[in-house]
């Protein structure tokens, strides 16, 4: 499967977490896909804030992390 | 932080935290025992009792506590089946009730009951006549919801109730989302058999309300105590059953200016969010619905995402499609409405309760609407 980069900085190969996040918080249908740092700003929001909500979804078993 | 879902659960009624609170501290007695630490306590429960009887226009000896609006569901359902044993049994319910009912409906087919799932229009509601043509000979339990849990549609139970009432057939309504929000009277309605929950108005978690018609005979739910007048064995949760009696008549209470109040909210919402997104969709009846809640469809929004951005930003809704993996089930109440599979995805559910202000609207409209464009412009 070809390796996701970030549609902002252009960082490659985005990590599960990062691509998961994407999913859940923009849509399983995104085409544009967020290194975190990247999310944060396009949500005006802060990255400890996503990390701990990828913990959230991890911990309510979501398959996407 | 906004908490706008309220059909949820609600914040306890600081009054009824207070009321509920001697109970989990001095007053501690077990209502069942004879001596007066315990007869204060029993004291306590028959009050509630009487308060949550006046609130539905009921005999106190026709309220029985559970631990919930489910538990109070499911034994209706199984006992009035169990009831009936080495007999043909039918149920009617329909294809929208709460998954309590649903679920319960299902386990009795195992069973060999026969249950007929009726189907809703556009809007989500059931009709009279597709009632009608349902009954059978066998026909022994009628079990519809007074108001949706999704999408806030009031079902015409008393015309139901009605044409019951002449058939001779037992009616059922789980009125857990109306019981202290809209109106609801025994009499009026015309059931049989009522359920209701605590913390939907105020009151504490695991807490539930079974009316039973006094004449009515149903097996015991719990086996082994004399409590809920052997109905319900087990020391009773006397906090919890005291905060249903208060939060219920503080709710009642409220009802006029409250149910205003939340109906000129709703209406902003919608204003509000389709003067920005004109395609936005309102699921479910729009005239005979419950006051504060509102189920919105986005094209092009999944309805999952658009409750984690919302939530990102401290405003909490829920969405019908309950999802762990991203890929969730679409609400079984929206399909049956006739959306398709995305459409029933893309809705998120708003529901306003006593503790919001209509000075939150703004902020819930404007959030929902950038949200919305996030997703949007990242397809």
């Amino acid at each position: 499967m070809k390796k996701k980069c970030c549609y902002i900085c252009g960082k490659e190969a985005l990590s599960k977490n990062e691509i998961g996040l994407t999913k859940k918080l923009l849509g399983k249908d995104s085409r544009r896909f967020y290194c975190l740092d990247c999310l944060a700003e396009y949500l005006e929001i802060d990255t400890e804030f996503l990390l701990a909500k990828v913990e959230e979804f991890k911990e309510q078993g979501c398959t996407l992390f | 932080m906004i908490y706008v879902d309220n059909a949820s659960t609600t914040k306890i009624s600081d009054s009824v935290f207070e009321k509920m609170l001697p109970f989990l501290r001095e007053q501690y007695g077990n209502a069942s025992s004879q001596y007066s630490f315990g007869a204060k306590v029993k004291r306590a429960v028959e009050v509630a009792r009487k308060q949550v009887a006046v609130a539905l226009g009921a005999e106190p000896s026709a309220i029985t506590f559970t631990s919930g609006g489910s538990e109070a569901n499911s034994w209706v359902l199984r006992c009035v089946a169990e009831s009936h044993y080495n007999e043909p049994v039918h149920i009617i319910t329909s294809t929208i009730e709460h998954h309590s009912v649903l679920m319960a409906s299902r386990a009795l087919e195992q069973h060999g009951v026969e249950v007929t799932f009726l189907p809703v229009d556009n809007m989500g509601r059931v009709s009279v006549e597709s009632v009608i043509a349902a009954i059978k000979p066998r026909t022994k339990l009628v079990s519809l919801m007074l108001a949706n849990n999704e999408i806030g549609t009031l079902q015409p139970i008393a015309e139901i109730g009605q044409l019951l009432k002449e058939k001779g057939i037992l009616f059922h309504t789980d009125a857990v989302q109306a019981v202290g929000h809209i109106p609801v009277d025994i009499d009026n309605l015309q059931v049989d058999l009522l359920t209701a929950s605590a913390h939907k108005f105020s009151g504490a978690k695991g807490t539930g309300i079974l009316y039973k018609r006094p004449d009515l005979k149903l097996s015991p739910l719990v086996f082994g105590g004399e409590q809920e007048r052997g109905l319900r064995a087990g020391t009773e949760n006397v906090a919890g059953i005291v905060s249903a009696g208060y939060a219920i008549e503080e709710s009642v209470a409220e009802m006029p200016a409250t149910s205003k109040r939340l109906k000129e909210m709703v209406k902003a919402t919608v204003k509000g969010i389709k003067e920005a997104i004109p395609s936005v969709r309102v699921n479910g009846d729009t005239e005979n619905h419950l006051p504060g809640m509102i189920n919105l469809g986005f094209d092009g929004v999944s309805g999952e995402s658009l409750m984690h951005l919302l939530d990102l930003r401290g405003i909490f809704v829920s969405t019908s499609s309950a999802c762990t993996s991203g890929m969730g089930k679409p609400s079984h109440v929206l399909l049956a409405l006739g959306l398709s599979e995305q459409q029933a995805k893309s809705a998120i559910r708003i529901s306003y309760g006593r503790y919001n202000s209509v000075c939150e609207v703004d902020t819930v409209v404007t959030t929902v609407c950038d949200a919305c464009a996030k997703i949007i412009a990242n397809r």
